[in-house]
């Protein structure tokens, strides 16, 4: 383009879009950047996810250790107090492996719908001050988790082989383990997209922070974490069967343990809530931030 | 002929004021009732309020910018805090959407708006190198590549490997510009970085900021309240004010205007009776006035300006030896210095005196001045205090340092150096 030297008004007919590398306008993409951009950023989600890594176990005894020692700990309470003292039964399936596969599946949703729904009022200083895809903080904090879930159903599967070599239990069914990580898979979008949509709310309104935590803590109980299905009453079972989760631990201990009721429509169910959820959350999180960049 | 690397057309902001969005659900969701269900103006915000810049609920930060930047350009933006400068740079590093308006641009951009973003307490220097390069833009090849250079540049080798929270500030800070000096975008932004650390980084800082814009042609926009730093390092300038182009053009034209109408300068104050003037029984002023010997009159004040301190005053007493001390303070009340002038024997009426400082005499900064009126050159008879006020602007010439020049005062003495003996190899 040829401009005269002192003119700094730009001609009226603007240039064709297409000879510039980037252009920013008042309106906000619904998916926040191209795909070339978030591969071009994939070097900071591999530092987010190194950073996390390391503050996590900074200055601790056990350092990484604690990713099997705290869910260990909880089974031990949890076949104590459910099992032994108030006597809830797990069905066929050994108290040990039947709580372990609920926890650090629970884990891993809790954590990381706790871990990004805070993600703006975190965040806010580094995202006023420079700029990448928003999405990079929110998806390493998943990739995080999903790291120490990945050693967590690593050490669950040992178990699991524990039980079938030494205990006498079934034997376990490979075949099914895709359909695990199926529930893996979609436990964790569910989670970030619930995170997402709430990054929005506490971004503008701090004091849902609290329900978030006060939220995930009722919706356990309305998820088969620490009892199995079959022992909710019939009549109450509509109750959590809407909540999409159920259909996911079921599936997820039915793959695993052989024990679970689920059946295809309610994973059906929570696949269409699931994808329809994240669209949703991933595009309101680009819009709605930037209205919050002005905010924050 | 440079390609365009920035374009920027008809750019506005507009910022809501006050806790936003309200702040609260339910004055919210009771906006969201007027707006989307009965269709009306939004009863918490109104755009189009006729009151242009603060309506009470908004405010413009900018309005109707346009300008075009060419490749390897240097422009600098002075302004007043809250001018909007800021804004402009958070809207082309894409940190905020504008409200109306388009900016485009070719090459890549890298923004440094403050010193050390993403930086982590806990992490050693090394993992804060690679992660703050990796939030400024940087891949894993470049960070390597350039390593060894960034610890070089930030002197803290010893301390690679201890979490930056055991650093001083001056460490930390060392450590994150020279992060961000190693960029190496096609378009880089930056605001007030330069106004941390001591003068020796600062000088760093600045000779870096000077060898990437000089040697690699790299198109660079810059915000700072150091008008030295502009004029030295931008070719080009805007001036923004409540969000609104002022001036542009080349930066030191651009700087001179913007100093011309900023100086908080009390240079002349006089009045016609003594009653009300300023004074005592004994002594009433009529006129202070300070008369800058400059060349051209839309010239600004700098360390190289002659000044004039004239003065008159109502003497109210007859037969009176009375002499007058100037005395000169810096900004932080600190004696410059306290002139007396000679004493001579008075009559009731109207005395007059004056005083010239020397041009390429005091240092940069803001000065008061007091005028001290003193009988039989022992007994004070008037102190008026702070009677006149000014501003230096700095000038160095060829001079390429830019940090803060030291001194209460800069004269300026001969001074030579001379080649005695040449050495043979």
């Amino acid at each position: 383009m040829q401009a005269p030297l002192e003119s700094y008004r730009p001609p009226a007919a603007a240039t064709p879009a297409a000879k510039w590398d980037w252009e920013i306008r008042p309106q906000t993409s619904w998916w926040g950047a191209g795909l070339a951009e978030y591969w071009s950023y994939r070097h900071l989600l591999i530092g987010l996810v190194r950073r996390d890594f390391l503050l996590g176990y900074q200055q601790t005894l056990l350092g990484p250790l604690w990713m099997l020692v705290q869910p260990l700990m909880t089974v031990i309470t949890y076949v104590l107090v459910f099992g032994k003292v108030i006597g809830i039964s797990t069905g066929s399936v050994p108290p040990v492996l039947f709580y372990l596969a609920g926890i650090v599946l629970w884990n891993l949703f809790n954590d990381s719908f706790l871990g990004t729904s805070a993600t703006f009022s975190e965040n806010a200083h580094i995202f006023s001050k420079v700029y990448f895809p928003r999405l990079l903080i929110p998806g390493a904090r998943l990739a995080s988790f999903l790291l120490s879930f990945g050693i967590q159903f690593g050490s669950l599967l040992l178990l699991l082989l524990y039980y079938w070599l030494f205990a006498g239990w079934a034997a376990p069914m490979p075949e099914r383990l895709p359909l695990a990580l199926l529930a893996v898979g979609l436990v964790s979008i569910q989670s970030i997209a619930l995170g997402l949509l709430f990054s929005v709310l506490t971004g503008k309104y701090r004091d849902i922070k609290f329900l978030v935590g006060l939220g995930t803590r009722l919706l356990m109980f309305l998820t088969p974490v620490i009892y199995p299905m079959q022992h909710v009453a019939p009549k109450w079972r509509w109750l959590t069967e809407l909540n999409p989760l159920t259909p996911l631990f079921e599936l997820f201990r039915w793959a695993l343990l052989g024990q679970g009721l689920v059946t295809a429509g309610q994973v059906l169910y929570s696949l269409g809530f699931t994808l329809l959820l994240f669209v949703v959350s991933v595009m309101t999180f680009n819009k709605q931030g930037d209205k919050l960049m002005d905010v924050v | 002929m440079a390609a365009t690397a920035i374009q920027i057309e008809h750019l506005s902001k507009l910022y809501r004021l006050g806790t936003i969005g309200t702040g609260s659900l339910r004055q919210d969701m009771q906006r969201w009732w007027t707006m989307a269900v009965r269709k009306k103006a939004d009863p918490y915000f109104q755009l189009d309020s006729t009151s242009a810049r603060n309506s009470g609920q908004s405010l413009w930060a900018l309005q109707d910018i346009s300008f075009e930047v060419q490749q390897g350009e240097v422009w600098g933006l002075v302004g007043n805090n809250g001018a909007g400068k800021s804004t402009l740079l958070k809207i082309v590093s894409r940190i905020v959407r504008p409200t109306h308006g388009v900016v485009r641009g070719r090459g890549r951009v890298s923004s440094l708006l403050e010193v050390g973003t993403g930086f982590q307490a806990e992490l050693t220097g090394r993992e804060n190198i690679f992660l703050s390069g990796y939030i400024l833009g940087m891949s894993k090849q470049e960070i390597r590549a350039r390593f060894d250079e960034i610890v070089a540049f930030s002197g803290i080798e010893k301390f690679l490997d201890t979490p930056v929270k055991r650093y001083s500030s001056g460490m930390y800070v060392r450590l994150a510009f020279a992060v961000a000096a190693h960029l190496e975008p096609d378009i880089l932004i930056l605001d007030e970085v330069l106004a941390v650390g001591d003068a020796e980084f600062q000088k760093k800082c600045l000779g870096k900021m000077r060898e990437v814009s000089q040697n690699t042609g790299r198109t660079i926009l810059f915000v700072s309240h150091s008008m030295q730093a502009i004029t030295n390092l931008c070719t080009k300038g805007i001036w923004l004010q409540n969000g609104k182009m002022k001036a542009i053009g080349e930066a030191s034209q651009v700087v001179n205007q913007y100093l011309a109408d900023t100086q908080q300068s009390n240079l002349h104050q006089s009045w016609n009776t003594p009653a009300g003037a300023p004074g005592n029984d004994f002594i009433r002023f009529k006129k202070v006035a300070l008369v800058p010997q400059l060349a051209a009159p839309d010239e600004v004040l700098d360390i190289r300006t002659p000044l004039t301190v004239q003065f008159e005053f109502w003497n109210q007493t007859d037969d009176v030896l009375l002499s007058t001390n100037l005395v000169l303070f810096s900004s932080s009340g600190e004696c410059i210095f306290d002139v007396p002038s000679a004493a001579v024997v008075c009559h009731s009426g109207v005395v007059s005196g004056e005083c010239t400082i020397p041009g390429n005499f005091l240092n940069d900064g803001a000065y008061y001045v007091s005028l001290f009126v003193v009988k039989d050159t022992n007994t004070p008879l008037y102190d008026y205090e702070n009677c006149l006020s000014f501003e230096l602007e700095d000038y160095r010439g060829e001079i390429k340092w830019y940090g803060k020049w030291w001194g209460a005062v800069r004269p300026l003495f001969p001074f030579q150096l001379t080649q005695v003996e040449t050495a043979v190899y």
